[in-house]
């Protein structure tokens, strides 16, 4: 029920799409792991201070993600009591499709925003065995994302500043083996 | 009540009026005929990408013309930057992660069983 389809003539020109891609030195079912399994999942889904809780992970076309996201970090939580959200969401989605090993579409369902309709967001992942590395191509349609717009705009600013201190030393690695 | 940027340009009709708009200031007729819809529908859009500051008008002589205006376009693309950042910084932690649980795998299957 989203917008997305392409007859909207203006649609390609002021439609945001983020793009992003990465090669890690794995293989492509470890990666497909992580996106489908429940400790895969909890191991890295974010956003940084944040850890998640899944509740149900049902690994198929149309399968159920439920999770509850948690502020964990200090600074997290100082952050989320400042714009007056509480600690902790549940949030649910479904992967919409789900062909292993090559490409998984992650609905979520954002209904619990005040004063805003219900409406959904799609993440896309494709997968892509290269010898001893395995590619990461992940699609994102920030603009339909209200929820991370208003994360965004409202302070989380100055956590991605933390972050990149954070990230300083260790992120060199993984950019490293990026393509 | 003044949109934010990207609410204001969730509907398709405003978006296509800001891509009539790209190739430079309208008066409200030729966006009309290109919108294909009632005038009064592409006024009242027109209106909300006015005042979200997505568009300037001013008058010459009888017609209005339209405009569009950098400024929330900068915003927005300011916010794909963070939101961008904000991603690549996940994909590190999933990164992060996928090393880890090699290294596990690593410890802990050093023979595998059968």
């Amino acid at each position: 029920m989203s917008d997305t389809n392409a007859s909207s003539p203006a649609t390609e020109t002021t439609q945001a799409k983020v793009v992003i891609e990465r090669t890690y030195r794995a293989r492509v079912e470890e990666l497909w792991e992580l996106w489908t399994t429940k400790a895969g999942f909890e191991s890295w889904w974010g956003p940084e201070g944040f850890r998640v809780e899944v509740d149900a992970l049902e690994a198929r076309a149309g399968g159920a993600l439920s999770y509850e996201m948690i502020a964990d970090a200090p600074d997290a939580i100082a952050a989320m009591k400042r714009m007056g959200q509480p600690l902790s969401h549940a949030t649910r989605g479904r992967f919409a499709e789900f062909k292993p090993h090559e490409r998984l579409t992650l609905v979520h369902v954002i209904d619990f925003l005040p004063g805003a309709a219900p409406y959904e967001s799609t993440i896309a992942v494709d997968f892509h065995a290269s010898g001893e590395n395995a590619r990461m191509v992940v699609t994102l349609h920030p603009h339909r994302d209200e929820y991370w717009t208003r994360m965004s705009v409202e302070g989380f600013r100055s956590q991605l500043t933390k972050l990149d201190k954070l990230f300083g030393g260790p992120a060199r690695l993984p950019l490293a083996l990026q393509a | 009540m003044q949109l934010h940027p990207f609410e204001a340009l969730a509907d398709p009709t405003r978006r296509f009026i800001v891509g009539v708009l790209r190739s430079g200031e309208r008066p409200v007729g030729e966006i009309v005929g290109q919108a294909g819809i009632h005038q009064s529908g592409v006024s009242r859009h027109l209106r909300i990408l006015q005042e979200s500051g997505f568009v300037s008008v001013r008058r010459d002589g009888q017609r209005r013309l339209y405009a569009l205006r950098p400024g929330p376009f900068r915003e927005l693309d300011a916010w794909l930057s963070d939101y961008r950042r904000l991603w690549e910084a996940r994909l590190d932690r999933f990164g992060v992660a996928l090393e880890e649980r090699r290294k596990d795998r690593g410890a802990t299957k050093k023979e595998p069983r059968r």
